[in-house]
C-alpha cells in the first residue's frame, strides 16, 4: 500500500544545513497500522506529511498504491489523496464556521458526493454525536470535537487514514475514548492507518511501529507488543 | 452549488460581514450620487431649456435659410423663429417711443411658457397667466411701462412700421427674456406672420435672428441628427447657443453641487475600497487552514481557485443587487430633502447609473479582495501539520499597487474629472506614504522611549513595534479615511462659505439702468425714501466701435460679432470695481493717467479678458469709438475677469476718469428690494417710464433655494461618507483583533488586571489613531489645495485646524473603537475567548 524507499528530509536554516530525517525505510501494507514514536523532534510528523504526499523529501521516493508520489507534482499529489487518504489532527482542525454535521459533511461535498449530509449524519451517529449534529465547534468539549474529526475523517471513506498526535490534546480518559473509536472504525473500514503519537499505549495497539530518534530509524519496523 | 454553500456557510460564521457592508456600502454611495446627478442633471437641461425657449438655438445676423426649416420638417424636428429689433411706436399723433420688438412664429415658445397678464404692473401670480404661444396676428403683448410711455390703456391700437395693432396683454415675461442690458426700449412681442405688413424689416435694418430648435416628443435622435446637421451649416453670421450657456448663474452652483456630490461620492468609494481590502485581508487569513485542509484532502489549487472565484462573483452579485437597491432608496431620500428645488418633477434617469453602480461593485471586488484571496490557492497542504508552511500572500507592493490602480480607475471613470482624481490619489498616496515611512520612524521612537514610561505605555508601544506590519497597515486604513473625510469636510465648509453670499438676505436682485442725468436726482429721492440702499451708482455711455487696429471692421466681422454692430456700455472708474482682477497688463493709478503715457484723445481702455480675444486684439491694440457722433481712440491697458455671480453692476470696457464725462450719460445701479417694498418699482416706472430695471429678485430667490437644499443634500451626503469611513476605522481595527483578543485573554489567565489590558488597548489604539490624524492632515491639506485651485476655483488657504483636529479626532475616534472592540477581552472568561476565536 505504502511504500517508502530511503527518505531523507533536509532544510537550511540560519545555522547551516540541519537533517530531519535520514535514510527511512518502510513497507506497510493494505489493512495494517503502523504507529510512528519517538520524542518531540525527531521528525515524526515530517515523516507523517511526506508518507500523506503533503509534503516531498529532499531524497528518496514514496509510493502509494504503486505509484511514485515523490515524481508528481502538487497537483498529480492531490489527484492521489483525493479519495484515497484521510486525516486526524492533534489540534482537531475543524472549521469553526461550520457545524458539526457541516464540517463531516464538507469533504464529501468537495468529492461531489450525493447525500454528503445524510452519510455525514450517520457517520456522527457512529460516533455518538447525533444529538451534536447542529453545534458548532466551540459549543463541543475537546474529545467532542476529535470526534467529529474522526467522523469527518472516516466519512470518505479512505484507504489511509493518516493520524497526528490524535490524542494529543485530550485528558487520558477522553483520549483512551478517542482511541477506542479510531481503531474501531479503522477495524470496520479496513482501513490502513498510520498514526504518529509519543503514547506507548496507542503505539502498542498498532499492528506495527516504527521508532525515530533525530530522525534515524532505530527499531525497524518492530513488531508491536 | 458547492460555492454558494461555501459563501451561505461563511455568511452565517460572521465572516462576510465585514466585507458584505463595505461592498453594499460602496455600490449604494456610487449609486445614490449617480442617480442623483443624472437625473438633476436631466432636469438642469430640460430647465435650461425653458430659458433658452428651446432645445437649441442658432443666432443670426441674417435672416435664417429656408432650407434649414424644410430639412427640419422632413425630420420631425420642431422650430420656431424669431426677430429682435428696436422701432419706432406711436400712439396718436404725440407719443412715440422706440421699443424693443420681438416678432415670434406661432409655435414659440418650444420649450418653457410665456407670462402674459390683463393688469398692467402686476404682480399678483393670481393676475398672471402662463400661456405656451405668443400674440395672435394684429395683437400686440407690451411691457407694462409702454402705457404710461404712450399713454395708452389695453386695447388701444398702436402702430408699428405701416401696421396698427391692438395692444391685447401685457408681456409679463417670456422664457428666453434674459437680462441684456442692450435693449433698453420697452418690450412688445408681435407675430411673426405681421412682419411683412408692418415692413419694419428693411435691407440695411439691425436685425437679430433667432432659429429655435426642439425635439418632437420620442424623436430625440432624429432631432440630435439634425442638430449634427445644423452644426455643419453654420457660417460666421451664426452662433449656437446650447442650454449650458443659457443660465450660467444658477448652473454654476448647480455643477458645484454636482462636483462636491461626485467628490463625496468618489471618497466614499475609496473608503469602501480600503474597508473591503482589510476585510478581504482579514477574510483570506481566516481561509487559510480551510484551504490547508481543502488541499490534504486532494482538492487542486485550481478547483480551490474555482471555488473562491465563484464566491466571490456571487458575493459581487449579491453586494451590487443589494447595495444599488439601498443606493435607490437613499437617492430618494436625498431627492426627498432637495425635491423643492426644481419646481418641475424630475426626470427618470437612464440606465448609466445603474451600470455605474453594478459595476463598481464587481471592479472593487477584483481590485481589492481578489488580490487579497489570490494566494489562497497555493496554501500549501502542508499547513494542517506545520503553522509555519503557510502561503504567502501577494506582496503588499502588489496589492497596494493594485488597489491604487482599482480606485484610479474608479475615481476618474465616475468623476471624468482629471484633477480632481489626481487630488484625491495624491491626497492619499502622500498619506499612506508617511504612514508608512513616518508612521515607522514613530513606532520605533515609541518603543525605544517608552520604557521610561508606566507598564501600560511601555508593554502597549513595544506592542505596535512588534506588530509593526499590521500596525501600519492599519495606520495606513486609519490615516486614508481620517484624510478623505477632512477633504470632504473642508471641501464642504470653503462651497458653502462661498455661497453666503448668496443666501445673503439683503443681496441686491433688482438693477435700475438707463436712468437719465436730469433724472437721477428724482429716482435717488424715490430709493432713499423706502431706505433701500444702492451699491452705488455708475454713470456710463453709449457708444459704438468704429475702428479696430486703426482699421475698420469688415463687413463680414461687423456681422460675426454683436459688440461690431451694436451699442456698447462704456464706464469709467479710477477703483478696479469689487469682483473684477486684472488678467493682462496694469490697472492705471494716478501716475499713468496723469496724461504722461498717453498722447492727447488716445484713452486707456481696460477690456474684458474673452471679449478681447473674441475680438483679435491685444495688449497695446486701439479700439475707435464713436459716442454721439464723437468719435476718440483708445489703447488697450489691461485685461480683466469678471465675477458674473455678483449681483453688481459689470463693464466690458472701463475708461479712467476724465476721459468720458462731457459726453450724454446714463446712470445705473443694483439695489436690493425687499418684497414689501417691490411696488417701488411700479411708482418708479410711472414717474420715470425710460428707466429700465431688471428684476432678478425671483431668480435671487431661486438660488437662494437651491443653494440651501444643496448645501442639505451636501450634509445627508457627508453624513453618508462618514459612515462609510467609521465602516474603515471598524474594518482596520478588527484586523489585529483575534491575536489581540488571545493576548489579552492570556494576560488575564496569568492575573493581569482589567485596567491593564484596556489600559494596554486605549495607549496602542489612541496612539496609532493619533499618528494616523496628524499624518492624514498632511495628505488633506495637499489634496484640498488642489482641490480648491483646479476643481472648485476656490482661493488657496492653510487648515490649521486639520493639524489639531485630525490627530486629536483620531486618537479619540481610534481609542474608544478599539476599547470597545476589545472589551470582550476582560468581560468574558479567558477560556470562552481562546475557545471562540
Amino acid at each position: 500500500m505504502i511504500e517508502a524507499s530511503n527518505i531523507s528530509k533536509q532544510v537550511v536554516t540560519s545555522e547551516g544545513r540541519l537533517d530531519i530525517l535520514e535514510e527511512i525505510n518502510l513497507s506497510v501494507a493494505k489493512g495494517e497500522s503502523l504507529a510512528i514514536i519517538g520524542p518531540s523532534g525527531s521528525g515524526k510528523s515530517t515523516l507523517l506529511g511526506i508518507l500523506a504526499g503533503l509534503d516531498m523529501p529532499t531524497s528518496g521516493s514514496v509510493a502509494i498504491d504503486g505509484k511514485d508520489i515523490t515524481s508528481m507534482d502538487e497537483e498529480g499529489r492531490a489527484a492521489v489523496r483525493a479519495g484515497h487518504v484521510g486525516f486526524v489532527f492533534q489540534s482537531f482542525h475543524l472549521l469553526p464556521g461550520l457545524t458539526a454535521l457541516e464540517n463531516v459533511a464538507l469533504p464529501l461535498e468537495l468529492q461531489g458526493i450525493d447525500n454528503a449530509l445524510q452519510t455525514a449524519r450517520e457517520f456522527l451517529q457512529r460516533v455518538g454525536l447525533v444529538e451534536r449534529l447542529g453545534h458548532y465547534p466551540r459549543q463541543l468539549s475537546g474529545g467532542e470535537q476529535q470526534r467529529v474529526a474522526l467522523a469527518r475523517a472516516f466519512a470518505c471513506r479512505p484507504s489511509i487514514l493518516f493520524a497526528d498526535e490524535p490524542t494529543g490534546n485530550l485528558d487520558t480518559g477522553t483520549g483512551k475514548k478517542i482511541n477506542d473509536l479510531l481503531f474501531e472504525l479503522n477495524q470496520e473500514e479496513g482501513t490502513t492507518l498510520i498514526l504518529v503519537t509519543h503514547e506507548n499505549s496507542l503505539a502498542a495497539r498498532c499492528s506495527r511501529r516504527l521508532e525515530l530518534q533525530a530522525g534515524r530509524q532505530v527499531e525497524t519496523l518492530a513488531e508491536s507488543a | 452549488m458547492l460555492a454558494f454553500k461555501m459563501l451561505l456557510r461563511s455568511w452565517r460564521g460572521g465572516q462576510l460581514g465585514l466585507m458584505f457592508s463595505s461592498l453594499l456600502l460602496a455600490v449604494a454611495v456610487v449609486t445614490s450620487v449617480a442617480l442623483l446627478a443624472e437625473r438633476v442633471e436631466r432636469a438642469l437641461v430640460n430647465e435650461s431649456s425653458a430659458f433658452l425657449a428651446a432645445d437649441l438655438v442658432v443666432s443670426s445676423s441674417v435672416p435664417i435659410d429656408p432650407t434649414w426649416l424644410e430639412r427640419a420638417r422632413e425630420m420631425g424636428v420642431r422650430t420656431a423663429q424669431k426677430a429682435s429689433f428696436s422701432s419706432m411706436t406711436f400712439a396718436g399723433d404725440q407719443d412715440m417711443h422706440l421699443a424693443s420688438i420681438k416678432a415670434v412664429e406661432s409655435s414659440y415658445p418650444l420649450r418653457g411658457a410665456v407670462k402674459r397678464s390683463s393688469v398692467p404692473f402686476a404682480t399678483d401670480e393670481l393676475d398672471i397667466e402662463a400661456v405656451e404661444s405668443g400674440p395672435l396676428p394684429g395683437q400686440l403683448w407690451v411691457d407694462s411701462r409702454l402705457l404710461p410711455l404712450l399713454n395708452i390703456k389695453l386695447g388701444d391700437t398702436i402702430d408699428v412700421g405701416d401696421g396698427s395693432f391692438e395692444v391685447s396683454h401685457i408681456l409679463i415675461e417670456e422664457p428666453d427674456s434674459g437680462s441684456s442690458f442692450s435693449a433698453f426700449g420697452a418690450r412688445i412681442l408681435m407675430n411673426w406672420s405681421d412682419l411683412p405688413a408692418s415692413g419694419v424689416i428693411q435691407p440695411g435694418s439691425r436685425v437679430s435672428y433667432r432659429f429655435l430648435i426642439a425635439s418632437s416628443e420620442g424623436r430625440e435622435d432624429s432631432f440630435n441628427s439634425y442638430a449634427d446637421w445644423l452644426r455643419e451649416q453654420l457660417d460666421i453670421h451664426d452662433r449656437l447657443i446650447t442650454p449650458d450657456e443659457a443660465q450660467a448663474s444658477i448652473a454654476s452652483t448647480m455643477d458645484k453641487g454636482r462636483r462636491f456630490l461626485l467628490l463625496a461620492g468618489s471618497i466614499g468609494v475609496v473608503l469602501a475600497g480600503i474597508a473591503l481590502a482589510l476585510a478581504s485581508h482579514h477574510f483570506a487569513n481566516r481561509q487559510l487552514l480551510q484551504v490547508a485542509l481543502f488541499k490534504s484532502w486532494g482538492i487542486s489549487a485550481s478547483r480551490v481557485r474555482k471555488l473562491y472565484i465563484q464566491q466571490i462573483l456571487l458575493l459581487g452579485i449579491a453586494g451590487s443587487v443589494v447595495g444599488l437597491l439601498i443606493g435607490w432608496g437613499f437617492h430618494q431620500l436625498l431627492i426627498s430633502v432637495v425635491r423643492d428645488w426644481l419646481p418641475i418633477t424630475l426626470p427618470a434617469a437612464g440606465s448609466r447609473p445603474w451600470i455605474t453602480g453594478f459595476a463598481t461593485g464587481i471592479l472593487c471586488l477584483l481590485g481589492f479582495t481578489l488580490p487579497a484571496l489570490w494566494h489562497l490557492p497555493t496554501q500549501s497542504p502542508l499547513a494542517v501539520l506545520r503553522r509555519d508552511s503557510q502561503a504567502q500572500s501577494l506582496s503588499s507592493l502588489m496589492r497596494g499597487s493594485l488597489g491604487v490602480l482599482t480606485v484610479a480607475v474608479l475615481l476618474y471613470w465616475y468623476s471624468g474629472n482629471l484633477y480632481m482624481s489626481m487630488a484625491i490619489m495624491l491626497g492619499f498616496a502622500i498619506t499612506a506614504g508617511a504612514s508608512i515611512g513616518v508612521g515607522l520612524v514613530l513606532l520605533r521612537l515609541g518603543k525605544s522611549y517608552g520604557h521610561w514610561m508606566g507598564s501600560i505605555w511601555r508593554l502597549a508601544l513595544s506592542n505596535l513595534w512588534r506588530r509593526k506590519k499590521p500596525s501600519l497597515i492599519q495606520m495606513v486604513g486609519f490615516s486614508g479615511a481620517i484624510a478623505l473625510l477632512m477633504i470632504m469636510l473642508v471641501v464642504r465648509t470653503s462651497l458653502v462659505d462661498e455661497w453666503r453670499w448668496q443666501l445673503a438676505d439683503n443681496a441686491p436682485n433688482h438693477f435700475l439702468i438707463n436712468v437719465a442725468a436730469y433724472e437721477l436726482d428724482g429716482v435717488k429721492t424715490l430709493v432713499e425714501q423706502r431706505e433701500l440702499e444702492t451699491a452705488g451708482w455708475y454713470s456710463m455711455v453709449r457708444g459704438r466701435i468704429t475702428h479696430l487696429k486703426n482699421q475698420m471692421p469688415s463687413a463680414v466681422a461687423q456681422q460675426g460679432h454683436e459688440s461690431l454692430h451694436r451699442e456698447l456700455n462704456l464706464s469709467w472708474t479710477s477703483a478696479l470695481p469689487e469682483g473684477n482682477s486684472i488678467v493682462q497688463g496694469a490697472w492705471w493709478d494716478a501716475d499713468s493717467v496723469a496724461g504722461n503715457n498717453f498722447s492727447e484723445g488716445l484713452a486707456p481702455v481696460s477690456l474684458e479678458e474673452d471679449l478681447l480675444h473674441e475680438l483679435g486684439l491685444a495688449l497695446g491694440d486701439t479700439i475707435g469709438f464713436s459716442v454721439g457722433g464723437l468719435t476718440f481712440d483708445a489703447v488697450v491697458t489691461s485685461t480683466r475677469s469678471l465675477n458674473w455671480d455678483s449681483m453688481t453692476p459689470n463693464f466690458y470696457f472701463l475708461f479712467p476718469e476724465g476721459y468720458l464725462e462731457d459726453y450724454p450719460r446714463t446712470h445705473m445701479t443694483s439695489l436690493y428690494i425687499p418684497a414689501v417694498e417691490k411696488l417701488l418699482v411700479n411708482d418708479l416706472l410711472r414717474s420715470y417710464p425710460t428707466v429700465q430695471v431688471i428684476e432678478l429678485d425671483k431668480i435671487i430667490d431661486r438660488i437662494r433655494t437651491i443653494v440651501s437644499q444643496v448645501t442639505r443634500g451636501l450634509e445627508m451626503m457627508t453624513l453618508m461618507i462618514l459612515g462609510c469611513g467609521i465602516l474603515v476605522m471598524f474594518a482596520a481595527v478588527s484586523l489585529s483583533m483575534r491575536e489581540r483578543l488571545q493576548e489579552s485573554a492570556i494576560l488575564r489567565t496569568l492575573g493581569s488586571t482589567r485596567r491593564l489590558i484596556l489600559g494596554v488597548q486605549w495607549v496602542e489604539f489612541t496612539t496609532l489613531g493619533l499618528m494616523a490624524g496628524l499624518l492624514a492632515a498632511l495628505g488633506a491639506e495637499f489634496a484640498v489645495a488642489m482641490l480648491q485651485r483646479f476643481m472648485f476655483s476656490l482661493p488657496f488657504s492653510w487648515h490649521p485646524w486639520l493639524w489639531i483636529a485630525g490627530p486629536l479626532g483620531g486618537g479619540l475616534l481610534v481609542g474608544v473603537l478599539g476599547v470597545v472592540y476589545s472589551r470582550r477581552a476582560v468581560v468574558q472568561p479567558p477560556l470562552r475567548v481562546l475557545n471562540s476565536l
